[in-house]
């Protein structure tokens, strides 16, 4: 009996064949259908990421300041979090939310909460007295003291925190692929098993690149949104 | 004083505006999202397109061949009217035989010795290709899962070493290794040191105690033997590399590692419910995987980096599935 | 039961599997430890000297504070696969990588911490006839150290974490039970992963301590990090 028919699959490149350090032609060929998917969908796990962490981050530190009470167990919860192994905790909700990109967000935000809530947290307290004092004599309500100097005040250490908790998560999201194949990290891990050191590259630099790239916007957004600390550094 | 709890309100609208952006993302981790099957819509076909209540979700475990295993199946099927969620890249075994238990995954291609050892926790597997099959059918409808066809193609678990160090110690069989002078070091999947037709069963079998196993998660055990990282590798049969001769697999006389062609392990609901068009869609593919087919498949996607999903339409194009 | 059942049970199941295997973990946390250590001892003795010295001299700060920024966004994983590329899988590859991600934070409190210990000491010093030599020694190294410490601090105890992900490139260690969970199961994965956090814990509370002894007695008041990063330690890698 016949076979089945084998077509030609196409060659790879000789680069490719002969497994060199780096293959230019592969990534020029590979950019769209698959470093410029996986790059989107780490940018959109990171983004979803620290959004949600820092709404709940955000909500748990308004909590803690006006009720001081609150801090302890709240950063007890979000240190634990922190302390366990990234690689450990997304095998770990696998069983609880299943191999979807809801289980690697879970464990995602989890990272971020205990960045953003001492952030948050901190950034609160940093109002000066005298500024409280200015704005109860002013006659603002409470609310209104929280929107018009707290909140403003607290925009740097509020920002550092987000810095932080973005390029953590970039971080975090390549290992993510360890139980989803989603992200930069995917390239990655494939790589290692065919040993295909061009994509290894390709993919981990534009990892690094994310990474600083979202570093360094965060920077210019804190100076755009906080002027009057360039000036302090200025001084 | 300038209204600063504008800006913050502004950064909250541009991050709830993110948020709802990215939580109406779709789920699900097919690999890859963006590329687009390129299979036409189902052709005109004797039966009607079935009736489909049920979602497939189609389950791969983390290597080259089920990668290329996934899409074959998922592009036929698809090409036949039916939806299909490929789920790649789930994990080693134990991990996806959780997946389909647990409903996550309700069909997979498993390999039939390997079902037996590992799954259901035998020591070995049978004497033919034929008897594993049926054994390890037998102990699926135990649990309400079936196996569809076999293929015609076995990747079995085998030991290799680079040609040098075969030529240096006159390796031929696994026994000889017994020989190797100091502590062998041989790597593989990290499951091997502890499954029955892995490290335990080279004791067993061949009597090959005081190996250092180096466990290689993941990472290519043809790089760990070329950098000298390890002496020997627990590989696979149908692997592109061997095709290189640049490694020579120990013949394995006691049988340990047995027969291990791929049969889809299918939900018994999904297949009652799916009927006889899915199957024999399954079994269409099953059948045109002969070793060479898949070597080459496997080749082109490991060796010349092409896309899986695209060796695979090629191939089910050539072959007249799609 | 199946390998990924999730029983409440299994927060202790951990403990029972570090209980049940000590020999294991023994070996897995010893090379864990060996290459942690030998991470942040290639990451010593690059990154203190020259922070040290660049901030005495008070020159190349956009160098070293950048260094710095730019060190703590690498993501780990990436320059383990990028290391990998270079340098193949194994011990070596690892200990780069890792050495790649302890260095920032050390340089840059180094030289923080240098370069501005209080300048009216360093000041009265040189009044008094100090050499140079002598005023980095007996002056700015010792009002240095707090900063200096938590630097160290820092990038020890993300060695540590980070070196869990090493079993993704041959690098051993605990990663290696915990990228392991067909052998040894869910039980074997939170197993070794208190391991590594306990780890962590231990190395942050031995540099703490460190920390604390070499600060001089008359500035033992908690030292605020001067940048919310400073300080701040990682262990989620």
């Amino acid at each position: 009996m016949n076979g089945p028919v084998i077509p030609e699959f196409g060659r790879g490149s000789d680069c490719v064949r002969d497994r060199e350090l780096f293959c230019a032609d592969w990534v020029a060929d590979n950019w769209r259908g698959v470093l410029l998917p996986r790059l989107v969908e780490h940018v959109e796990l990171t983004l979803v990421a620290v959004a949600v962490g820092f709404v709940i981050a955000f909500a748990a530190a308004l909590a803690a300041h006006r009720v001081p009470r609150l801090e302890t167990p709240f950063a007890l919860i979000a240190a634990f979090l922190y302390t366990i192994p990234s690689l450990a905790l997304f095998q770990l909700l696998v069983p609880i939310t299943g191999l979807t990109v809801a289980t690697v967000q879970i464990a995602l935000v989890g990272y971020t909460l205990l960045i953003l809530f001492r952030n948050v947290l901190t950034g609160l307290r940093s109002a000066p007295a005298d500024a409280l004092e200015a704005a109860r004599g002013m006659g603002l309500t409470r609310r209104q003291t929280l929107l018009r100097v707290e909140l403003p005040l607290a925009l740097p250490a509020l920002l550092a925190g987000v810095r932080i908790a973005v390029v953590t998560t970039v971080s975090l999201a390549t290992v993510a692929a360890f139980v989803l194949p989603r992200g930069l990290g995917q390239p990655i891990f494939d790589a290692l098993r065919e040993f295909f050191t061009t994509k290894l590259i390709a993919a981990g630099l534009l990892a690094v690149l994310l990474a600083v790239a979202a570093d360094a916007l965060l920077v210019l957004l804190g100076r755009a949104l906080t002027p009057w600390t360039r000036a302090r550094r200025a001084a | 004083m300038k209204p600063t709890w504008r800006r913050v309100l502004f950064l909250f609208v541009v991050m709830g505006a993110l948020l709802a952006a990215g939580c109406g993302g779709n789920d699900g981790a097919s690999v890859p999202p963006v590329a687009d099957d390129d299979a036409p819509p189902a052709t005109e076909t004797a039966e009607a397109p079935p009736q489909q209540e049920t979602a497939i979700v189609l389950g791969t475990k983390n290597f080259t061949e089920q990668y290329v295993l996934g899409e074959l199946y998922r592009q036929a099927l698809e090409a036949r009217g039916y939806e299909v969620e490929l789920r790649s890249d789930i994990g080693s075994t134990e991990i996806i035989d959780a997946a389909l238990t647990s409903g996550e995954i309700n069909v997979y291609p498993e390999y039939t010795g390997t079902a037996l050892t590992v799954v259901f926790g035998e020591e070995g597997s049978a004497d033919s290709a034929e008897a594993t099959y049926e054994a390890a059918k037998e102990r699926y409808e135990e649990r309400g899962q079936t196996l569809l066809e076999m293929t015609p193609f076995s990747d079995s678990d085998a030991i290799a070493v680079r040609r040098e160090t075969a030529e240096e110690h006159g390796l031929e069989t696994i026994g000889d290794l017994a020989d190797f002078p100091g502590r062998l070091r041989l790597g593989g999947q990290p499951e091997f040191r502890t499954r029955a037709q892995g490290l335990p069963g080279l004791e067993r079998n061949y009597g090959l105690t005081g190996i250092e196993f180096v466990p290689l998660a993941g990472i290519s055990p043809y790089e760990a033997l070329n950098q000298g990282q390890v002496d020997a590798a627990a590989i696979f049969s149908t692997d592109p590399p061997l095709a290189t001769g640049d490694y020579v697999v120990l013949e394995d006389t006691e049988a340990q590692f047995g027969f291990q062609n791929v049969a889809p392990v299918v939900d018994r609901e999904l297949l009652d419910e799916l009927g006889d068009d899915f199957e024999s869609t399954m079994n269409a593919v099953t059948r045109l995987l002969t070793e060479e087919a898949i070597i080459a498949m496997n080749s082109a996607v490991a060796i010349d980096q092409r896309p899986a999903d695209e060796v695979a339409r090629q191939f089910l194009e050539a072959n007249g599935l799609l | 039961m199946t390998v990924a059942g999730f029983r409440p049970g299994l927060f202790a199941d951990g403990i029972r599997f570090v209980a049940d295997n000590p020999g294991l973990l023994a070996e897995k946390t010893g090379e864990h430890l060996v290459l942690s250590g030998a991470a942040i001892g290639v990451a010593l003795v690059l990154a203190i000297p020259a922070g040290v010295v660049l901030g005495h001299l008070h020159r190349g700060s956009f160098l070293a504070v950048n260094v710095g920024n730019v060190g703590r966004a690498l993501p780990s994983l990436a320059l383990i696969a990028i290391g990998v590329a270079f340098l193949g899988i194994g011990f070596a590859n690892v200990l780069v990588a890792l050495v790649v991600l302890a260095v920032p934070p050390m340089l840059t409190n180094a030289y923080v911490a240098v370069d501005e210990a209080d300048a009216e000491a360093v000041e009265a010093a040189r009044g008094m006839g100090m050499s140079p030599l002598q005023v980095l020694l007996r002056v700015e190294l010792p009002l240095a150290a707090p900063l200096l410490f938590a630097g160290i601090r820092t990038a020890s105890v993300y060695v540590v974490a980070t070196a869990t992900i090493a079993a993704i490139a041959g690098g051993g260690g605990l990663g290696d039970v915990i990228v392991n969970q067909a052998s040894y199961r869910l039980a074997g994965v939170i197993g070794a992963a208190l391991c590594v956090s306990a780890l962590a814990l231990a190395v942050d509370g031995l540099f703490a301590a460190l920390q604390r002894a070499v600060t001089p007695a008359g500035l033992r008041a908690p030292v605020p990090p001067l940048e919310p990063e400073v300080g701040h330690a990682r262990i989620a890698l």
